[in-house]
């Protein structure tokens, strides 16, 4: 009886184990190795195709600090990043807020029209985007004769990042409003009911039951949206490639551009580690932030 | 107890639609546009519903093909991710309170979240040319590497709360380790498992960056998104052609919106707030 059950243990704890191994050996292989061997290649000066290389330290590194391009691109992520949050978090905010009055007509419509972006491929809408940008809106823009949008955007060196902040506005209010609309949501009825009991008023409400609700999740939306304005790509690619001379050159088009079109694969990976350092520290900050508010 | 929203309210909302259709709307009616009507006006309705661009585009030699590489991509990796992912999260979630390998195996997977793409893609790229893994079933094979960390979290925080008397029984009953597990566990994940196929078909099926980097280079491992990046990039007069390219690539998860709308955005919502 004894040495039965023991063996029974000994079947389940083994199983248990083997059923960590495919997804463990697959991560492991795909995920982790890769940024080891990233992480050592860019202490290196490989080009991605010569066969010997040599370590030259933080060389890498000093060259990306100092190099005009990647300042440019470093430039442009912040303008673009914070930009981007400000209106993405702002427009969500009132959608979110409006969609959680059940008074609303339409609801439904208004919803299915307002969520509709949040499933669509950044790429495909960019490239919709890139056709209206070039035959649509100089069209309107002399019809209405104002000077600013009668030429392409994307083709003037000043203007050509509010292109692409439109699209990426355009593609991302969607998620933030679903995602801010359901901690709102999660914010009890009956907590309103009985402050209005109590006599207070709108302001009091929205300070004391729905922000406690709320900040949660904005903390969510605003990570996401500063990691996914850090590491924009896929709108720029299809948009504007980077140009015009540079001027829309992000990180994440640089990082791929210096890797695989000009052969400076060690260096691309060091400039990928310094944007991995800063995502880290950004998520860092904002997990410490919320959790103390949870003990709070 | 709430206010009547006012009419500037409407106002507002009617606005931001517009600016969501207006988009859509060029790009459906230029798709159904012959050639000889572009030049009138880009804003007037087509004449007639003409499905010429539509044809052409779909008559193209490789169209098709991208078509079965993305269906096939996007179909294996989702099943690859639900074989694996519950599996090995069902055996952290009741192990790592007792044992340490479960524990820090599970902050180990989870370390991934927090590193972008950019940092993994060029020794990534290395790493499949190496084991002969730049083509179709390579690149599912990554995605369910990648899909490991995101998926992990919300299940082993879903499994918290699922009780263990069930498989407790089960288990006293004589019933194997992986036959309770699959009899019993995961038929209960049924939401979660939900959440993660939405969250993760999304992905698989719009990414645009891996096959970039994996398949650019052979036209007969295009998936969808590559094909209308290199279609539009060869095609630059005819628009009404490339709109309609554009169109048939989001056809597919259009239609699925229309039917599954509110399961679609619960699974989305359910998998960012809680990752």
């Amino acid at each position: 009886m004894e040495k039965k059950k023991k063996k029974k243990i000994t079947e389940k704890s083994l199983s248990m184990f083997l059923f960590t191994v495919p997804a463990t050996v697959l991560y492991c292989v795909f995920f982790i190795y890769p940024i080891i061997i990233g992480i050592m290649y860019s202490f290196t000066d490989w080009n991605g195709l010569s066969k010997d290389y040599k370590f030259i330290g933080l060389s890498n590194y000093i060259t990306a600090f100092t190099n005009s391009r990647f300042q440019n691109a470093v430039k442009f992520n912040i303008r673009f990043t914070l930009m981007a949050v400000i209106l993405i978090v702002g427009l969500s905010l009132i959608l979110a807020l409006i969609f959680n009055n059940s008074k609303l007509r339409c609801m439904s419509l208004f919803r299915g029209i307002y969520f509709f972006p949040a499933v669509l491929g950044m790429l495909v809408v960019g490239l919709i985007f890139n056709e209206i940008f070039y035959r649509v809106v100089p069209v309107i823009g002399k019809g209405l004769n104002i000077p600013a949008i009668s030429s392409n955007i994307l083709a003037s060196k000043s203007t050509a990042i509010y292109g692409v902040l439109i699209v990426h506005v355009w593609l991302a209010v969607a998620m933030a409003t679903v995602m801010l609309l359901a901690g709102l949501q999660s914010a009890p009825e009956d907590l309103y009911e009985a402050a209005v009991l109590d006599g207070a008023n709108r302001w009091q409400k929205f300070r004391y039951i729905t922000m406690p609700f709320l900040l949660p999740v904005l903390s969510v939306v605003l990570i996401l949206q500063i990691k996914s304005g850090l590491t924009v790509y896929d709108i720029i690619v299809a948009l504007t490639n980077g140009g015009p001379g540079g001027a829309t050159e992000s990180l994440a088009v640089l990082i791929y551009n210096h890797g695989f079109k000009e052969v400076k694969f060690s260096y691309a990976i060091a400039e990928a580690m310094i944007l991995t350092i800063v995502i880290c520290a950004i998520s860092f900050i904002q997990t410490s932030i919320s959790n103390k508010k949870k003990v709070y | 107890m709430k206010k009547k929203p006012s009419i500037f309210t409407y106002l507002f909302l009617i606005c931001g639609c517009v600016l969501i259709i207006f988009p859509m709307y060029l790009a459906v009616i230029t798709a159904f546009k012959p050639t000889e009507e572009l030049t009138k006006s880009i804003f007037a309705f087509p004449s007639s519903f003409y499905l010429g661009n539509f044809m052409e585009v779909i008559e193209k030699s490789g169209f098709l093909n991208s078509v079965i590489n993305t269906v096939f991509v996007t179909v294996v990796s989702c099943v690859g991710v639900i074989l694996v992912v519950p599996l090995v999260s069902y055996a952290i979630a009741r192990n790592m309170d007792k044992k340490r390998y479960y524990k820090y195996l599970y902050y180990f997977l989870l370390i991934g979240i927090f590193v972008p793409f950019q940092v993994k893609m060029m020794p990534l790229v290395q790493v499949m040319s190496n084991f002969n893994m730049l083509n179709v079933p390579g690149i599912a094979v990554v995605y369910i590497a990648s899909a490991v960390c995101e998926g992990v979290f919300l299940y082993v925080a879903f499994i918290h709360g699922v009780p263990g008397e069930l498989e407790e029984s089960a288990y006293m009953d004589g019933a194997g380790t992986l036959f309770t597990y699959w009899k019993i566990i995961f038929p209960l994940l049924k939401p979660m498992t939900a959440t993660v196929l939405i969250m993760d078909g999304l992905w698989f099926w719009n990414d645009f960056f891996l096959p970039l980097l994996a398949l650019n280079k052979t036209p007969d491992n295009y998936t969808l998104t590559l094909f209308i990046y290199n279609f539009k990039s060869q095609t630059t007069v005819n628009y009404s052609l490339i709109f309609a390219g554009l169109l048939l690539a989001m056809l597919p998860i259009m239609v699925l919106y229309v039917f599954l709308q509110k399961q679609i955005m619960g699974g989305l919502v359910n998998g960012a707030v809680k990752g």
